[in-house]
C-alpha cells in the first residue's frame, strides 16, 4: 500500500504542489485573514430575502441527494410482479445504495419495532442530509473560494496570528473572504431547523400512538391516588418532562453546530499555524466527526420518536 | 487583571471547566462499553449503539458550556 503511494510520479506531484505554495508565498500574493464568523455570510441579496452561503450549500446537498435517489431507483421496475427476475436483481450503483439503506433499516428496526415504516424515511433522510452536508463542507474550495470584501465592511473581527497565538482584532485594512459555500451545519439556523423538525415530529408520533394519554407524561394527576405527596412529586416530574423537551431542542441544535463549527475553526487555525502537513490528520478527524454527528443526530431522533410512542404508565411497570 | 484580559480568558475558562465533567463521563462510558464488549462480544452492535447514545447525552453538557463560551465570546 505504502509502496504504491511513494512512486516517483506522486513525489513529483507533491514537490510541485509544495513549490507552488512556496513560490506564491515569495511573490507576496495577498492571503485574506483567517476570519471566524459565527453567522453565515450573505452572498446573494434577493430584495428582503438574503441567501447565505450555508443555505446555498444545503441546496447543493439536497440536489445531490435527489440526483442520487433518481439514479439509484431508475432501474427498479414499476410493477414488480410482472418483471422478470433479471430486472429485479440490483446492480452497480443501485446495489451500493441499497446496501447502505438496508444496513440502516436493520438498525432502525431493532429500535423502532413495528413503527419502522413511519420512522425510517424521516431518520434516514436526516442522516443522509446531515452527513452529506457535513462532508460537502470539507471539500477543498468550500469555505476558501469566495469574494474578497474590504475588511471595514465586514462586521466580524478577525483573528490574526501573532506567532502561535491568535488574537481577535478589529481589522482596519486588508480583505476578508466571503466564501460562496460553507458547511450548512456551521449555521445555527440549519441545525435549529432540524432540531425543531425532530422534536415536533416526536410530539406528533406520541399523540398519534397514545392519543390524549400522551399528555399524561407532562400533566400527571394520577399520583394523587397515592396521597398528596406523591401527586405533587408526579406533577413536578411532568414539569421536568416539559423542560426536557425544550432542552432537547437546544442540545440537538448546538451539538451538531458546535461540533462542525469547532471542526471548521480547528482546521483553519491549524492551516494557518503549521500549513500543508499538520492539517491532514485533523482533516481525517473531521470526516469522522461529520459522520458520527450525523449518526448521533439520527439515533437520538429515533430514540426520542420511539420513547414518545411508549406510554408513560407502561414504561414504569415493565 | 483588566477587563480586556478577563474577556479573553472567560470563554476559555468556561469551556475548559465545562469539559472536565463530560470528559470523565465519556471516559467511564467508553471504558464500561469496552468491558461489556469484552465480556459479550456478540452484543457488540447493541452496546455500541447504546454507548453512542449515552455519550451524546454526556456530551450535551459540554455543549452547554460551549454555548456559554460562544455567548461570552461573540455577544
Amino acid at each position: 500500500m505504502l509502496k504504491k503511494l511513494f512512486t516517483i510520479r506522486n513525489l513529483v506531484i507533491l514537490l510541485l504542489v509544495v513549490a507552488l505554495f512556496v513560490v506564491s508565498g515569495m511573490l507576496g500574493l495577498k492571503v485574506p485573514l483567517p476570519e471566524v464568523s459565527i453567522a453565515a455570510e450573505t452572498v446573494i441579496h434577493l430584495g428582503p430575502i438574503q441567501i447565505t452561503n450555508a443555505l446555498l450549500t444545503a441546496w447543493v446537498a439536497m440536489i445531490l441527494l435527489i440526483i442520487v435517489a433518481y439514479f439509484a431507483t431508475r432501474s427498479i421496475p414499476k410493477d414488480p410482479s410482472s418483471a422478470s427476475t433479471g430486472d429485479l436483481v440490483p446492480s452497480g450503483f443501485q446495489n451500493v445504495v441499497e446496501m447502505l439503506i438496508e444496513g440502516f433499516h436493520g438498525m432502525v428496526k431493532s429500535i423502532a419495532g413495528h413503527w419502522t415504516p413511519q420512522f425510517f424515511p424521516i431518520v434516514m433522510t436526516i442522516f443522509l442530509f446531515v452527513v452529506l452536508s457535513n462532508w460537502l463542507g470539507l471539500i477543498p474550495g468550500f469555505g476558501s473560494i469566495g469574494l474578497l470584501e474590504p475588511a471595514h465592511n465586514a462586521e466580524a473581527t478577525s483573528y490574526v496570528a501573532h506567532g502561535a497565538i491568535l488574537t481577535a482584532e478589529p481589522v482596519h485594512d486588508g480583505y476578508i473572504l466571503v466564501p460562496f459555500f460553507r458547511a450548512p451545519s456551521t449555521d445555527l439556523n440549519f441545525t435549529l431547523a432540524l432540531a425543531l423538525v425532530s422534536v415536533v415530529l416526536s410530539q406528533y408520533f406520541g399523540i398519534r400512538a397514545l392519543r390524549l394519554s400522551y399528555f399524561k407524561r407532562f400533566f400527571n394527576f394520577g399520583g394523587f391516588k397515592d396521597g398528596a405527596l406523591m401527586g405533587i412529586a408526579e406533577l413536578f416530574a411532568g414539569l421536568l418532562e416539559i423542560i426536557a423537551e425544550f432542552a432537547k431542542i437546544i442540545s440537538f441544535s448546538f451539538r451538531l453546530f458546535g461540533n462542525i463549527f469547532a471542526g471548521e475553526v480547528l482546521l483553519s487555525v491549524v492551516a494557518f499555524l503549521i500549513p500543508y502537513i499538520v492539517s491532514l490528520p485533523f482533516y481525517g478527524l473531521e470526516v469522522f466527526v461529520g459522520f458520527i454527528q450525523a449518526i448521533v443526530f439520527m439515533m437520538l431522533t429515533l430514540v426520542f420518536f420511539a420513547s414518545a410512542t411508549i406510554g408513560h404508565g407502561s414504561e414504569e411497570h415493565h | 487583571m483588566d477587563v480586556e484580559a478577563m474577556r479573553a480568558l472567560a470563554p476559555a475558562i468556561a469551556i475548559a471547566i465545562g469539559a472536565i465533567g463530560p470528559g470523565i463521563g465519556i471516559g467511564i462510558l467508553g471504558g464500561k462499553a469496552m468491558e461489556a464488549i469484552g465480556r459479550n462480544p456478540e452484543a457488540a452492535g447493541e452496546i455500541r449503539t447504546n454507548m453512542i447514545l449515552a455519550i451524546a447525552f454526556a456530551e450535551a453538557i459540554a455543549i452547554y458550556a460551549l454555548v456559554v463560551a460562544l455567548i461570552i465570546k461573540f455577544v
